[in-house]
């Protein structure tokens, strides 16, 4: 402000008018109109909400202040048994997802097979994997496997949609190479496409394995089993201090499992840290 | 190639260097998979059992069920309609006091807008424990807590969506340029001011593409959280399964899909204006 004071006698800094911006305005206005209507059609329950801090404070302290630590065990077997559901589904999901998603990535498959397999995998998107798991449980039962089952198909709508994202931003030299020197189809992904995108790959294939580990707690509430099927009884039961050990494995399961899983994503992508070699590129 | 090579005056023997030995490496890290692919496939201690023969056995059903799913019984439509609607503003309801929450948290969560390491740290770590907890877990416990209706299932969308929200924004602004941070800094701004005039400007966009991005993954959420009593068409799609109406969850999930992949178009055209 004190810098227009002092140059004022030589030229006069007018500011710029700020952009108007109507259209991004009016959205803006719609918008705050469509949310405030959602909010008067809900029926939120006010004097629920009124009490809420309160109910909290109540169940918190019947889970947390005196956690019923003899369900451990139990507790244990069962996390394993959704952690298996989450590891069996992400391979069985990462191999049909390699394999669907590369024939659909631009300038490997022909666009005949690359439309319906990208909407294919947008309709598995859209499908909650509770529905999927619903259908499958009417082959394999209410079965971990069927847990599994449900996070592999579950899993093709957004991995295979990494898989040729990742396959197309792999730049193009290698594959021009490969073709060039008489690579066929094959000889192409082998040679040009998967040495580049096998890291990315193999990261993503552990995200895929973090993402079930909290999935296949979920599959467990429709009772295919795992942590989830036990936290459905309990909680129904209103056993509130095993609720609370429950709770605490998942946080404390998940937590470890995306360290120990990011710890490895980052060794893939960054590569180990070079010790007493010169290295030029 | 031989052009090159024969133009060269004095020829020196190129000797190629020996293959890296990578071999032992990937056979421990191989076995190392194999034991705990192996390992999670034992029944006796708590793994998957798989089992391929229920599959060649029933895979009959299956294909029942998905053609009854793909004959749509349309007579269930007009009781679809204030289901759906309720999932909708849940979904909106959530994602819009989500937004809300988030802003602070996320230039809380951040480093360039919060040097204090240690409130820094525990937003985040609280953040953390909120995000291992999945949705419908939340669901769960919270209407086992405060009853059925749409009330748990609002409070579970909004944990999940601050969660991934302020992770997201957060790291954003870490990986932001901070000069207009540092212009602020040098023009002597206290660091509320430095956030308000330029941290929260530039993190707009990053904000408002992430609230987008929750509010479609609330939509999907709130198909299914009432299947544990949040409310929404997730209680619809229960009580069909209950009575073994496939041709009636059919046109739910046609339903649940068009409207998830027009918000997705919808949000995705937003975004690519955001940038």
């Amino acid at each position: 402000m004190t810098a227009t004071a002092t140059t004022a006698s030589a030229t006069r800094l007018a500011i710029p008018a700020k952009p108007r911006r109507l259209a991004v305005r009016a959205a803006g206005w719609a918008a705050t109109v469509v949310i405030l209507l959602a909010f008067w059609d809900i029926d939120l329950e006010w004097d629920k909400i009124a009490g809420l801090p309160a109910d909290l404070a109540h169940y918190g302290a019947l889970m947390f202040s005196d956690p019923n630590w003899s369900m451990l065990g139990e507790a244990a077997l069962q996390t394993w048994r959704s952690v298996s559901m989450a590891w069996i589904g992400a391979i069985l999901g990462v191999v049909l997802s390699t394999l669907l998603g590369i024939p659909a990535a631009q300038g490997v498959g022909p666009a005949w097979v690359r439309l319906p397999l990208r909407v294919i995998f947008a309709v598995i998107r859209a499908m909650p994997e509770v529905l999927i798991a619903i259908l499958i449980l009417t082959v394999t039962g209410l079965t971990p496997f069927t847990g599994a089952l449900a996070l592999a198909i579950g899993g093709i709508g957004t991995h295979a949609k990494w898989t040729y994202e990742t396959i197309e931003a792999v730049p193009p030299g290698t594959a021009e190479a490969v073709r060039a020197s008489g690579g066929s189809l094959v000889e192409v992904i082998r040679w040009g496409l998967w040495p580049v995108a096998a890291p990315e790959l193999m990261s993503l294939a552990l995200y895929r394995f973090e993402i079930n580990v909290r999935t296949s707690a979920i599959l467990g509430l429709i009772g295919v089993g795992g942590i989830g099927a036990m936290l459905t009884d309990y909680t129904q039961h209103r056993e509130w201090d095993t609720v609370g050990v429950l709770i605490i494995v998942v946080i404390v399961v998940t937590m470890v499992i995306d360290a120990i899983s990011g710890a490895i994503r980052r060794r893939i992508m960054e590569g180990a840290k070079v010790r007493g070699v010169e290295r030029q590129h | 190639m031989t052009a090159a090579d024969a133009a060269a005056p004095a020829r020196t023997d190129l000797a190629i260097p020996p293959r890296p030995r990578t071999w032992p490496k990937a056979v421990v890290v191989g076995a190392a998979l194999v034991a705990f692919t192996v390992a999670t496939t034992i029944p006796a201690i708590g793994g998957v059992e798989i089992d391929l023969a229920s599959i060649a056995r029933n895979w009959t059903n299956g294909l029942d069920r998905i053609g009854q799913m793909l004959t749509p019984d349309l007579s269930i439509l007009p009781r679809t309609w204030q289901p759906l609607l309720e999932t909708l503003e849940m979904a909106l309801v959530g994602a819009a006091i989500s937004a809300v929450l988030a802003v602070p948290l996320s230039l809380w969560a951040a480093r360039p807008t919060n040097p204090n390491g240690v409130t820094r740290r525990a937003v985040r770590f609280v953040l953390n424990v909120v995000r291992a907890v999945p949705d419908l877990v939340y669901a769960t416990v919270l209407v086992a807590m405060v009853g059925v209706g749409t009330l748990p299932g609002i409070i579970t969308l909004i944990l999940f969506d601050v969660g991934i929200v302020v992770k997201l924004v957060s790291e954003a602004i870490d990986s932001a340029d901070a000069q207009y941070m540092e212009a602020g800094r040098a023009a002597g701004g206290n660091q509320t001011q430095i956030n308000r005039v330029t941290a929260l400007p530039q993190s707009w966009p990053a904000i408002a593409s992430q609230v987008l991005y929750s509010l479609e993954l609330n939509v999907r959420i709130s198909a299914i959280l009432g299947l544990v009593g949040a409310g929404g068409i997730g209680r619809l799609i229960d009580e069909m399964r209950g009575f073994y109406r496939y041709d009636a969850l059919g046109t739910i999930v046609l339903e649940i899909l068009i409207v998830v992949i027009a918000i997705e178009i919808a949000s995705n055209l937003l975004r690519k204006r955001l940038r």
